[in-house]
């Protein structure tokens, strides 16, 4: 158990990844047009538990991260699971954070197997953005809802009338799921709002945006992803599906240019070219004891060292990261300059920007985190380096896993070893980051 | 012998059916008049209620005896049988207790006419629990009343359905159209007899649907069920070939509205005529030859071990081993390996497609198929098939590879047609566990599975295949390691013969016509179009070779048939061959035919034509012994061999993997009924020599 007392943070037992994928990710209503989430879910931890030595039989939990929850598949981790061929003794249940739902997973997970609780947890961030559906209005509900007990004609009729009255149109529930309530404003009016606060222009949001989609063909040209995305069979044409479909190669500042904003119109700078993609996709890992996978001799991909939650302001919620990096930082002493690689998630280009300029900006430390200096930014050239959520998409419960599995990756394959940093802003005004290494810590 | 029981317990009666000397209930003479009976007790002192039950798991009454079927050989006679079952229904309809069939796994045929004698049929939920009314799969019909009494229950457009196709249906499904009052779980059943005590005693069933007796609903509805039902004979005479199709159509028709007493006699003669086909018998023949490779002993013993199968590796996605691979999802997770991304795609689309034809599509099945483009998995799995290419060189590079990851315990199956297993185990350390399962095209539909022993092949390893095919509800047939085993082997000289025939001057049309109406669901041209000319090819040189010069004739192909196969024209696949192909349709002649075989004339208009040149019209007898003799003749070769080790699985193996007509009974069956001398002259005269063991014959008349 963990020993109260020196330092809050000391682990017992170390969380490790011992295998993981993911499928391509593609733009909604594209290749994975026919596939549901549960079916994405399945294809992709079918996959894995054939290519690991790990069985379905050692899984001792399922969690999975799914933000659209779709209505047929209560629990859609259950669902999953089941489909997918895992014993049904092993228990399954479904996370919500919106963006950093995949994240959310893989903490709950590592904290389950730190508190003794669980040994092997196979984890997932799940998403099909294509299949948000179409709602009806509360009025039309409610009047339909009047219909069964309506026994004679004349009672009938008049619920007929009220139906009529009712709005029909329908309701987009994936525009409304990028919208919060609380505040009133849409993702992008967020995104809007950092940029205005921190005076990013236009062209510099192209300009990363560019930059994405040129780090991410690169990376799928060397072959960089070939061995963490898995080739996907999509009906109806079952064609391999492996390489991520947003990704833009011939992609320009002047393309990018001619495109009018989307959110602020007409004076605004946030656009389609240079906002992250709505996605489908899937990614899987699992998790287990240091100890277990030693034992079992499972091939250890990396260590999860430390994680944290933060809430900031839901109408600057781009910020996320910021305070969440900061307050996982400190805990462990750290600074962005030890990290050997970073990956945020690039929800807007102007929110990557407006995080890099705040973590450099003294004035932003001493006001939010009473701090003389500047937490200071990771150099831009650790950051996202093979493409992010501008080229590659954003399917919302997904892309906390992705930044970890693919973080695993650049460790192994990039910079032979050390630190690396996952950080998701979420909508609402949440910040999620998560450490992990490539070897066992050390105070 | 007893075959049932009357248990009194107070006001309720039970009949318990329940065969000492069998596994299941069935309706023979003996247990008539052990029923008749018990009838006479139950009609002296009627209880309040009677109800009908098993005492046998899984069956209810399976039905009338076969073999007593089998046995009757006058019109009259069976006529006599039918009312003699008709009465013992009737006896219990007329009973004043309410009757109660409590059904509880497989209800069929005369079991199924006993209980809708009954006022109520309670439906157990069960996985064994299926009624159906199959008589028109052994060529007669239902005739213990039950095309009276169905259509009362369920309706006339479901019952015409149920009869025609002999299809069955659960218990859920048995409720929801009406057959069953009820549907219940196996504790419930007790309280399903109570509330049916409650419901009371049934009245009058009404005509459904009620506008049936108005003109013209009853022609139109008829003429629609048969256009549908002889749609797919429509090649054949099917007056003769299916008579029960034509005959209980026409009953229904003259049965409806009819008072009861009449439409019964009319059924019990119908029935009489029917017992008596030749049809009949053949195709009650050719049941038991299908029971008989289900239940060889090998797949008894093979059995345990299957059941704990989990994972098959299918190697190869092309049109066999997709098809493989979606019969092999029924009971185990599929991973389906090939060497690039675009047959893999293919295959797999293949398989989407089966699984649509459903209705609703069968994702879940589907998702149990996992497209593989490297090694993962192999550790996992129980059984290897591959369907890959057909080269001694590749399978075996593919063994070995296999070999290295897959568990000491996996089978290793070919799905080869024309290699020699013996040859695949050389120079393999696991030859014990590597065995040939070769499966029939369309996968899914063939019920034929040749299973073939190499030189080092374990009775184990066989006795596991065979029980493998079994499960998948295929027929497995052990044959030896013989060139083209036992169907290819004598399918080829059939399409050698046919394509002389051409040679000689016939057209295609016509003699793939002849075949069809003799029964094969596909003339041999046409066959060798969809199978595809290069492969006939080279299947005959290489069946040739290996069997020696004095089968050349037999095997290998004309010059002719060289030159299309040089210039492209290899049938379905490259939309050209003997006949035009789009989309998977047969089209007109291949005009270019004329170039390779100039005695067809394609001549069109009266004035091109020369009455001098054309070839007369062979006589369609004349086509059939032409294309069937050499078969027969490679049969009988086969035998001499020990290629099959029973010359009555040979029939069988014709019938479910070659399409033979069924209700000729085989191919074997089907010559038994010429006389001996007679088909000898037939042979010598088309220049073959008689086989000594031609007097296997005689045994199958």
């Amino acid at each position: 158990m963990v020993a109260k007392g020196a330092h809050q943070h000391e682990r017992v037992d170390d969380v490790v990844v011992v295998a993981g994928l993911r499928s391509p990710m593609a733009k909604a209503g594209g290749a994975f047009d026919r596939l549901t989430a549960v079916e994405l879910g399945v294809q992709v931890i079918r996959e894995v538990l054939a290519r690991s030595p790990v069985r379905a039989t050692d899984i001792n939990q399922v969690i999975i991260g799914n933000v659209i929850q779709p209505a047929e598949a209560a629990n859609i981790a259950r669902v999953i699971a089941l489909n997918a061929g895992i014993p049904i003794a092993v228990p399954a249940h479904t996370v919500h954070r919106n963006c950093a739902s995949g994240m959310q997973a893989i903490t709950d997970a590592a904290e389950k197997i730190q508190a003794g609780r669980a040994d092997v947890v196979l984890v997932a961030g799940v998403e099909s953005m294509t299949h948000a559906p179409l709602l009806f209005h509360d009025h039309f509900r409610a009047a339909m809802a009047k219909l069964p007990k309506a026994g004679r004609l004349s009672k009938k009729l008049s619920v007929f009338v009220e139906l009529a009255k009712a709005p029909w149109k329908p309701r987009i529930a994936l525009l409304e799921g990028l919208h919060d309530s609380t505040v009133g404003l849409g993702m992008g009016q967020t995104a809007e709002n950092l940029a205005r606060e921190f005076s990013i222009s236009r062209q510099e949001q192209d300009i990363f945006a560019l930059q994405s989609h040129q780090r991410a063909h690169a990376a799928w040209q060397d072959g960089w992803f070939d061995d963490e995305v898995m080739p996907l069979f999509a009906p109806p044409s079952y064609n391999a599906v492996h390489r991520d479909e947003g990704i833009r190669e011939k992609q320009s500042t002047q393309a990018l240019g001619k495109l009018k904003p989307v959110f602020d119109r007409p004076l605004g700078t946030v656009t389609a070219g240079n906002s992250s993609q709505i996605t489908d996709g899937a990614a899987v890992l699992i998790l287990a004891s240091r100890v277990r996978a030693e034992a079992e001799d499972w091939p250890i991909m990396g260590y999860l060292h430390d994680w944290s939650y933060t809430g900031c302001d839901p109408a600057r919620m781009g910020l996320g990261p910021v305070h969440a990096t900061q307050k996982l930082l400190s805990q462990q002493g750290l600074h962005c300059s030890d990290m050997s690689r970073v990956e945020i998630n690039e929800a807007f280009a102007a929110q990557v920007l407006a995080c890099l300029k705040a973590m450099d900006s003294a004035k932003f430390a001493k006001d939010n985190f009473g701090l003389a200096q500047a937490t200071g930014a990771p150099a831009i050239d650790s950051i996202n380096v093979h493409g992010g959520a501008v080229a590659l998409g954003h399917p919302v419960g997904m892309s906390g896993a992705r930044l970890v599995l693919t973080l695993l990756g650049q460790l192994k394959k990039d910079t032979d070893g050390g630190l690396g940093l996952a950080t998701l802003c979420v909508g609402g005004g949440q910040g999620a980051a998560l450490l992990l290494g490539s070897e066992r810590w050390k105070r | 012998m007893e075959t049932l029981r009357l248990i009194r317990e107070g006001e309720l009666a039970r009949l318990c059916f329940d065969r000492s000397d069998k596994r299941v209930n069935v309706i023979d003479a003996c247990c008539m008049s052990q029923l008749e009976t018990q009838l006479e007790v139950l009609e002296s002192d009627p209880p309040e209620t009677l109800v009908l039950q098993s005492d046998k798991a899984g069956c209810f009454i399976a039905g009338a005896d076969l073999g007593l079927i089998a046995s009757i050989t006058d019109a009259v006679e069976a006529t006599g049988l039918a009312e003699r079952g008709q009465s013992l229904c009737r006896r219990i309809e007329v009973l004043p207790s309410l009757s109660v069939a409590l059904v509880q796994g497989s209800c069929m045929g005369g079991g199924l006419e006993l209980a809708l004698a009954c006022d109520y049929i309670v439906a157990v939920e069960d996985e064994k629990t299926e009624l159906a009314l199959p008589e028109i799969k052994i060529g007669i019909h239902p005739g213990f009343g039950g095309c009276v009494r169905l259509p009362k229950r369920v309706g006339w457009m479901k019952a015409v359905e149920m009869i025609l196709s002999g299809s069955s249906v659960d218990a859920h499904t048995a409720k929801r159209i009406g057959l069953a009052a009820l549907s219940c779980k196996i504790e419930q059943q007790d309280q399903a007899i109570a509330w049916l005590i409650n419901k009371g005693k049934v009245r009058q069933r009404p005509l459904r649907p009620w506008w049936l007796k108005l003109w013209p609903a009853k022609a139109l509805f008829f003429q629609q069920v048969e256009k549908r039902a002889c749609a797919r004979l429509k090649y054949l005479d099917v007056e003769r070939a299916y008579p029960a199709v034509p005959a209980v159509i026409a009953l229904l028709k003259e049965v409806v509205g009819m008072p009861d007493g009449l439409a019964l006699a009319r059924e019990a003669e119908s029935l009489g005529k029917l017992v008596v086909t030749p049809t009949s018998k053949n195709l009650i023949r050719v049941f038991y030859l299908g029971e008989a490779l289900k239940k060889q002993d090998a797949v008894r013993r093979g059995r345990p071990a299957v059941a704990g199968f989990k994972k098959i590796a299918v190697y190869g996605a092309g049109t066999m081993g997709s098809g493989i691979a979606w019969l092999a999802s029924k009971t185990m997770d599929v991973d389906l390996h090939e060497v690039a991304s675009q047959p893999l795609a293919r295959g797999m689309k293949a398989m989407s497609r089966l699984a649509n034809r459903r209705g609703r599509s069968d994702h879940q099945r589907l998702s149990r198929i996992r497209p593989v483009l490297d090694s993962s998995g192999l550790d996992h799995a129980d059984v290897v098939i591959e369907a890959v290419l057909e080269d001694i060189r590749l399978k075996r590079a593919l063994w070995t590879d296999v070999a290295q990851h897959v568990s000491r315990e996996a089978l290793l199956l070919s799905n080869t047609s024309s290699l020699s297993i013996s040859d695949m185990q050389a120079g393999q350390a696991d030859a014990d566990r590597i065995a040939g399962m070769h499966f029939f095209n369309p996968v899914p539909k063939m019920p034929l599975v040749e299973v073939v022993a190499g030189h080092g092949t374990t009775a184990d390893t066989m006795d596991k295949t065979c029980a493998l095919a079994a499960s998948w509800g295929k027929y497995p047939i052990i044959v030896a390691d013989r060139p083209g085993f036992l169907v290819n082997r004598c399918l080829m000289p059939f399409m050698v013969s046919a394509f002389k025939l051409l040679e000689a001057g016939q057209k295609p049309e016509h003699v793939d016509g002849t075949l069809n109406s003799f029964g094969m669901p596909m003339g041999a041209v046409e066959l060798a179009d969809r199978v595809g000319l290069d492969i006939c090819l080279h299947v005959g040189e290489h069946l040739g070779r290996a069997l020696g010069e004095s089968k050349q004739g037999l095997f290998v192909m004309p010059d002719w048939f060289r030159l299309m196969v040089d210039d492209g024209l290899l049938g379905e696949k490259s939309g050209k061959g003997f006949f035009v192909y789009e989309k998977g349709r047969r089209g007109a002649r291949n005009a270019q035919l004329a170039e390779y075989l100039p005695g067809i004339s394609t001549a069109e208009h009266e004035s091109d034509a020369d009455l001098g040149e054309s070839t007369s019209v062979m006589a369609k007898a004349e086509i059939i012994d032409s294309c069937l003799l050499p078969m027969l003749l490679e049969a009988l070769a086969c035998l001499s061999e020990n290629v099959v080790e029973q010359p009555e699985h040979l029939d069988a193996a014709f019938i479910y993997g070659m399409g033979f007509p069924p209700f000729r009974g085989g191919v074997l069956r089907y010559f038994s009924s010429f006389d001996t001398g007679e088909l000898e002259s037939r042979m010598v005269a088309l220049g073959y020599t008689v086989p000594d063991n031609i007097t296997v014959l005689h045994g199958f008349r």
